[in-house]
């Protein structure tokens, strides 16, 4: 059960010391009731508070930051079991894997792909996250050397693959203050590994083959005082995968099984199905998922589905509306008119710069929707148009009174000329074809 | 303590009969009971499901098929008899899914060549079969007529009933003992609306696989992903009207930007990847059929959905 802000308040010291960064007592019970706050930032708690409160009111899944600075990413604090319900928040990282007994050519290689390369789609840089050594090599020296060459050419979250309490010792001499990720702690080794993640601020992850084991591994690991954790339920197929990770999020947002409320960790590398694997980790819960570097195919297909998942059903992707310019139009220059759906608008965007002529679109509010859909609901109509003209001074920019509509908006050109007084030229249905279209039908 | 996954469903999904073998009356190998599940997908304890199954999609005129679905199916393209054969020993998909696409010619008026199609298909493959009519309301009458009696006892799925016109389908579904697909766009009402329009006309439940519409990865998936898992809560919580199996039919998959202008030496793998990342998901939101046009990724996903059911540690 959730307790309500002022609830909460009661349990407060009520000093107003603003050292849990809140300025008020107030202000920090509220967060607390809306599950975006941390009742450790309050030293003043007493115990009774903290019991009442440490089950209640800290988000259902920890969340766990990893790396630093511009790259770095946060997994977890997740509230719901379907997209619909609300949204997914924090989308998993992928990481891509390397062994220490690479070459350090290779690993550089990798390394690079990993720090530039960049899908952009709908105007968002998607990239991979970070990634993942393996101490394969078993000593710890090569760990150490690998660590440090890839640190020379990148501040990328990593993940430290190791069994061996020595080589991770070691590496982190070299990333230790980076917040790496720690793998894995399991029930022989987790007090060495609380140890070490304790004294370099690093989360970790724990590993264990079913989910009453995983349960007490991490409250272990929190009387051990390292409570940013990660939990693998250490899959053997992928039907494993989704059954675990299922059940891991359904008992921890409703709160169930609060020792499970850590982000999922998902090697899906070893799974000798790769895409498969990383497909299923998106769209069921994995907050890291390790992979061998990718294909270029399965990149462009991994991250779009990652984007897909973690947009807000509720809420599409949208462009400020407004008139935008391509190249630098002149007073002749044509007016296209589309939606602010983002994906509509970079679509034609990336066609109409490759056409070279310059031109303004106008972007009119659809409330986020294509096209069609926005045809098709009525909202896009012959009064939007004709008042979006009016608002971006449109009439001001140009010589001419010509509109270029989507041919998928064909039935609106009559009513769109009568509102306007403009003259409508139906474009092609597919953005694709606008070069052609403005060759033949602009230029004569 | 032991962590059990109960969602506290009350209701599971109906079950669909596709394919009619010779003990049915029919002609095909093997038939297929999709459906039947009472939990979420790759979550319920059932030993043996057939789901998700593997439609490869063909046409009778390649004229508006993907260009690179017809490059890796190369010559068979040219007759749908070979196309549907090879679909069946060598794509090793489940399921053939025909689309008429010579009726969408203009002004087309005589239908008659397509009980022939129908026909041929048949006999070129044992597999069951789905079949897409008309794009056209004028002749859709004729072509499900024609579709229904070429498939008489075969336990067809014919498509698409949609919420403006599913009449001469289900008419020609119910007069020949076939099933349909009723199609509404990415909208959990809709897609009960629809169903209850079928009922009004007295298609049977288990007559009736839902088309939640799939937007193409990338142009609208988010919204599919999320309809079907709707879809699904509700049928596993008891709405009779929402308790049908479902299918994914991505068919602008190999259209969109990314496959379509993809550079040469990546542009098969991507039409495959996309092809297969959407399968993987749509499986897993709860779809027992999914349509695919490029032939390597039937066996692709194939594999998955074998490690999907497969559990060694976790039982659901
Ligand atoms: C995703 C989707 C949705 C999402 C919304 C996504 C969004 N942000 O718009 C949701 C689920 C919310 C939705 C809802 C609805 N949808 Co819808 N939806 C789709 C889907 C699958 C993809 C749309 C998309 O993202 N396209 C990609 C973008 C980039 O396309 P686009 O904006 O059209 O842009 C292209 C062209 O138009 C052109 N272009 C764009 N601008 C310009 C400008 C110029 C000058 C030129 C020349 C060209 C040009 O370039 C682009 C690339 O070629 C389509 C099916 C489809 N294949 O289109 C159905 C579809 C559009 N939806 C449909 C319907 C009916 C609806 C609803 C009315 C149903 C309902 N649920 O009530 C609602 C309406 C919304 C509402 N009431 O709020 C129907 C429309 C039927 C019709 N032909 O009229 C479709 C076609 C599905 C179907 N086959 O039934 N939908
Ligand atoms: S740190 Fe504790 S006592 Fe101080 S303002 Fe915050 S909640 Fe109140």
């Amino acid at each position: 059960m959730a307790l309500k802000a002022l609830d909460i308040y009661k349990l407060l010291p009520k000093k107003n010391c603003k050292e849990c960064g809140d300025p008020t007592c107030l202000t920090f019970a509220m967060k607390l009731a809306g599950g975006k706050g941390d009742i450790d930032l309050c030293p003043y708690l007493d115990e009774n508070a903290k019991t009442v409160l440490g089950a209640t009111t800290r988000p259902p899944i920890r969340l766990v930051k990893l790396g630093v600075g511009e790259r770095s990413i946060s997994v977890g604090e997740e509230f719901v079991f379907y997209r619909h319900e609300k949204t997914f928040y924090h989308q998993p990282g992928i990481f891509f894997s390397v062994s220490d007994n690479d070459t350090i050519d290779q690993i550089k290689k990798v390394t690079t792909i990993v720090r530039d390369e960049t899908l952009t789609r709908v105007g968002v840089d998607l990239h991979f996250s970070g990634l993942a050594i393996r101490n394969e090599s078993g000593s710890a020296d090569p760990f150490a050397r690998v660590i440090s060459a890839i640190e020379e050419i990148a501040d990328l979250p990593l993940i430290l693959i190791s069994d061996n309490p020595n080589a991770l010792n070691n590496a982190l001499v070299h990333c230790g203050t980076y917040r790496p990720l720690i793998y894995a702690a399991d029930s022989e080794n987790y007090k060495v590994l609380c140890e070490i993640s304790k004294k370099h601020g690093c989360p970790l992850v724990v590993k264990a083959s079913g989910l009453e084991k995983l349960a007490q591994l991490t409250k272990m690991c929190t009387k051990e005082g390292v409570t940013d954790l990660l939990i693998d339920p250490h899959p053997q197929t992928l039907g494993d995968f989704i059954t675990a990770s299922s059940t891991i999020r359904q008992l921890a947002i409703t709160r169930m099984a609060p020792d499970l409320g850590y982000p999922v960790f998902y090697d899906a590398s070893k799974t000798g199905q790769q895409d498969a694997a990383i497909a299923l980790g998106i769209v069921k819960y994995a907050s890291v998922i390790i992979t061998d570097p990718f294909s270029t195919a399965s990149t462009k297909a991994a991250l779009t589905l990652r984007q897909n998942i973690y947009t807000d059903p509720q809420k599409p992707i949208q462009m400020n509306p407004g008139l935008y310019r391509i190249g630098s139009p002149n007073k002749d220059a044509p007016v296209l008119l589309t939606v602010n759906f983002s994906l509509t608008f970079f679509t034609l965007e990336g066609y109409l710069e490759s056409t070279r002529i310059p031109c303004f679109m106008l972007i009119v509010d659809t409330e986020g929707l294509s096209v069609l859909t926005s045809v098709a609901a009525g909202k896009l109509n012959e009064t939007l148009v004709r008042d979006s003209i009016k608002k971006f001074e449109v009439e001001n920019e140009i010589n001419h009174r010509k509109l270029i509509i989507p041919g998928y908006a064909a039935p609106l050109s009559g009513r769109i000329e009568e509102a306007t007084g403009w003259k409508v030229l139906v474009g092609p249905r597919d953005a694709a074809e606008i070069g052609e279209f403005l060759i033949q039908e602009w230029k004569k | 303590m032991e962590f059990n996954l109960n969602f506290g469903w009350s209701g599971s999904i109906g079950e669909v009969i596709l394919g009619a073998t010779n003990t049915d009356g029919g002609t095909r190998k093997r038939s297929y009971h999709i459906g039947g599940s009472s939990n979420l997908p790759f979550i319920d304890q059932k030993e043996f499901s057939e789901s998700p199954l593997i439609a490869f999609e063909i046409c009778d005129n390649v004229q508006y098929w993907s260009p690179i679905a017809k490059s890796a199916c190369g010559d068979v393209i040219n007759d749908v008899k070979d196309w549907a054969k090879t679909a069946e020993t060598s794509y090793d998909a489940d399921l053939v899914r025909l689309h008429l696409t010579s009726t969408r010619e203009r002004g087309l008026r005589d239908v008659s060549f397509v009980k022939k199609v129908v026909e041929n298909v048949l006999s070129a493959t044992g597999l069951p079969l789905i079949i897409e009519g008309s794009n056209e309301p004028s002749i859709d009458s004729e072509v499900f007529q024609q579709c229904g009696e070429a498939g008489q006892g075969e336990r067809l799925l014919l498509g698409t009933a949609e919420a403006n016109r599913y009449r001469s389908i289900a008419a020609a579904a119910l007069a020949y003992n076939h099933s349909v697909i009723a199609q509404s766009p990415i909208d959990i009402n809709l897609a009960k609306q629809l169903n209850i329009l079928l009922r009004e006309i007295d298609v049977p439940h288990d007559r009736i696989v839902i088309d939640p519409y799939t937007g193409a990865l990338g142009y609208g998936f988010e919204y599919s992903y999320s309809a079907m898992e709707r879809i699904r809560f509700s049928g596993l919580k008891g709405d009779a009207d929402l308790t049908m199996p479902m299918i994914c039919s991505p068919i602008d998959t190999l259209n969109i930007k990314e496959v379509r202008e993809a550079d040469i030496q990546n542009q098969n793998t991507i039409a495959v990847m996309w092809e297969f990342y959407t399968g993987i998901a749509a499986a897993v939101a709860g779809a027992e059929i999914i349509c695919i046009r490029h032939p390597k990724t039937v066996e692709l996903l194939k594999k998955a959905f074998v490690a999907l059911k497969t559990k060694n540690i976790y039982q659901g």
